[in-house]
């Protein structure tokens, strides 16, 4: 491990101890605020891995709406995440360690919704980069690795 | 010790930065200063190999993709001149943008399977580092989804246990550029900083499962 | 001034096509980024070392360049001021990398202690039996340059890939052509002693 690896960990890990205090905070201006989720897709009920994740009321057709385009008979909710989006600052939207996605706003779409970057990021390695306009209502699915005997998949959705 | 003016000297024999009648002195010195000579052609030989090393272009990685990129981007500009959006910047928006950047999407393949509706999500553009990773988009009427799918993206192994976050707020600190994920009660559960690469670094407090 | 990429017998002049971007062409500036993006990214690359954020960088210096479009007087060669622009980018960016505290180029205030004989190069970097082996001393020379604080890389890149003279140089900058001259002179100081052993050991 070199010794710029151990500073960003240190620097980490004192950012995270003072993350416990309470501190005055700034919150910065947002364009919206998104929803995302990590499903697990997948046929066989032995691969389940118990996870009890529900999604929110407003979002709770999204796993038939998966069925929809994905293979499988069972999505589940590994891990969720509400987030506001910022700005002038980048946002991350992060479910799981393994799987998580950097958003980037680009202003309102004409027409309502979201000009967005977004980079869709496996641990430490960047596996695509788009621009996408996001709409209320129309949930983007990102088609991610497979895993176990199904297949890990990205969602995201702008909150009404 | 050398003075600065001495130094300076050094280097601007070195780059040819002085008068011939400078040249001439700063010579006459050389030849009676070996220790002088000796950091002299040291340099000298560093900065040719320098100029071999760093090449002054090179081959942008997804070059037609970068084109295309930047064609998007300056399609959500303001137009330089008011006057001229009819002009030409009404054939950039955009169906016509996203016909224009899938013929050029390197990295993968991309393919539009229809054209948007107003209230659709839509992917404007996709940039895939890994070549042997493929991305296509389409819309699903069906779902009322928007789909980007990542073809070729090597499995995660079967033994790897994901564990999955609930995050409900989050805040962020610009001084030191990173970002605090909270859980449900409240508790820290994750902090997001990037390391010297600009690559993220997640640090968790609170794992569950 | 930097070698330019001349346009080719019978292709549009570059000052041609900046007349057609500010025109609002976007086709134009499209067939600028084709001539020039392969010495934008060159010169990102080298001063971040990092392929994906050089790509993004360099992006960014276009947009910026087109943005700033209108007001070039085409009162030097476009790639000049192109290039003025890309290294403000690009040095912004180290330069917010540095304040936040990433501890990678601390190196400046180091500027007037660098002693002859100083030992720089890592301790637990071998000394490489074939020092001077092409492809060994250009990975040692890239790690010594990511080594440079953000203003020593700067005049470094300027003139050794870029062949500015230090008046383009200080003007590039901008700063005094002293601070030139004494930038310059440290960063080599910094640079031969970073490489002192793969010299040596070649000798």
């Amino acid at each position: 491990m070199n010794w710029l690896l151990i500073f960003a960990i240190m620097t980490g890990a004192l950012t995270l101890a003072n993350a416990q205090q309470p501190i005055p905070v700034v919150k910065p201006a947002t364009d919206g605020k998104v929803w995302g989720a990590l499903v697990y897709a997948t046929n066989n009920a032995k691969g389940f891995v118990g996870s009890n994740e529900q999604a929110p009321a407003d979002f709770a057709d999204i796993p038939q709406r998966l069925g929809k385009v994905f293979p499988y008979q069972r999505f589940e909710i590994l891990g969720q995440h509400l987030q506001d989006v910022f700005r002038e600052y980048e946002s991350w939207v992060v479910p799981t360690k393994d799987l998580f996605l950097k958003v980037d706003s680009k202003g309102p779409a004409e027409g309502g919704g979201m000009n967005l970057h977004l980079q869709f990021w496996r641990d430490q390695q960047v596996l695509v980069k788009t621009d996408a306009v996001l709409k209320a209502g129309s949930p983007l699915f990102i088609g991610g690795p497979k895993w176990r005997e199904g297949q890990l998949v990205f969602v995201l959705v702008l909150q009404k | 010790m050398k003075t600065p003016s001495e130094d300076h000297d050094l280097i601007r024999w070195l780059d040819g930065e002085m008068t011939d009648a400078e040249r001439a002195r700063f010579s006459t010195r050389l030849a009676a200063d070996p220790d002088l000579k000796a950091e002299v052609e040291m340099m000298q030989r560093m900065s040719s190999d320098l100029r071999a090393h760093l090449p002054a272009e090179m081959t942008v990685p997804y070059g037609d993709f970068f084109n295309s990129q930047i064609q998007v981007r300056l399609a959500q500009e303001e137009p330089l001149i008011p006057e001229a959006r009819a002009s030409w910047l009404d054939w950039l928006r955009l169906p016509t943008l996203i016909t224009a950047t899938a013929a050029v999407a390197i990295a993968g393949f991309m393919i539009m399977q229809k054209g948007p509706a107003a209230g659709d999500s839509v992917v404007l553009s996709i940039y895939v580092p890994n070549a042997s990773v493929h991305a296509r988009t389409f819309h699903s009427d069906e779902a009322q989804a928007t789909v980007l799918m990542l073809d070729g993206v090597e499995a995660i192994p079967a033994d790897r246990k994901i564990v999955g976050y609930y995050i409900e707020r989050t805040e962020t600190d610009q001084e030191v550029a990173t970002t605090t994920l909270y859980g449900k009660s409240g508790e820290v559960v994750l902090v997001v900083s990037k390391d010297v690469r600009n690559q993220p670094r997640l640090l968790s407090a609170t794992p569950r499962g | 001034m930097p070698a330019s990429t001349a346009p080719e017998p019978g292709e549009v002049s570059d000052s041609d096509l900046v007349k057609r971007c500010q025109a609002g062409d976007t086709r134009a500036f499209d067939v600028l980024v084709s001539r020039y993006r392969g010495k934008v990214y060159a010169m990102t690359y080298h001063m971040i070392q990092n392929e994906t954020e050089a790509w993004d960088l360099s992006q960014e210096a276009f947009i910026k360049a087109w943005r700033a479009m209108p007001n070039f007087k085409l009162d030097s060669a476009f790639y000049t001021w192109l290039y003025r622009i890309t290294h403000n980018v690009t040095y912004d960016w180290l330069r917010k990398k540095k304040m936040h505290g990433d501890g990678e180029f601390d190196d400046s205030r180091t500027e007037h202690r660098v002693a002859a004989g100083a030992e720089a190069v890592p301790r637990n970097e071998p000394a490489p039996d074939i020092a001077l082996k092409n492809a060994e001393l250009g990975k040692r020379i890239n790690d010594a340059i990511a080594k440079l604080s953000p203003e020593h890389k700067q005049v470094i890149l300027l003139r050794e890939v870029e062949g500015l003279a230090y008046e383009e140089i200080a003007q590039t900058i901008p700063c005094s052509l002293g601070t030139v001259m004494s930038r310059l002179f440290y960063a080599r100081k910094k640079l031969q002693e970073m490489l002192k052993d793969a010299y040596e050991n070649a000798l």
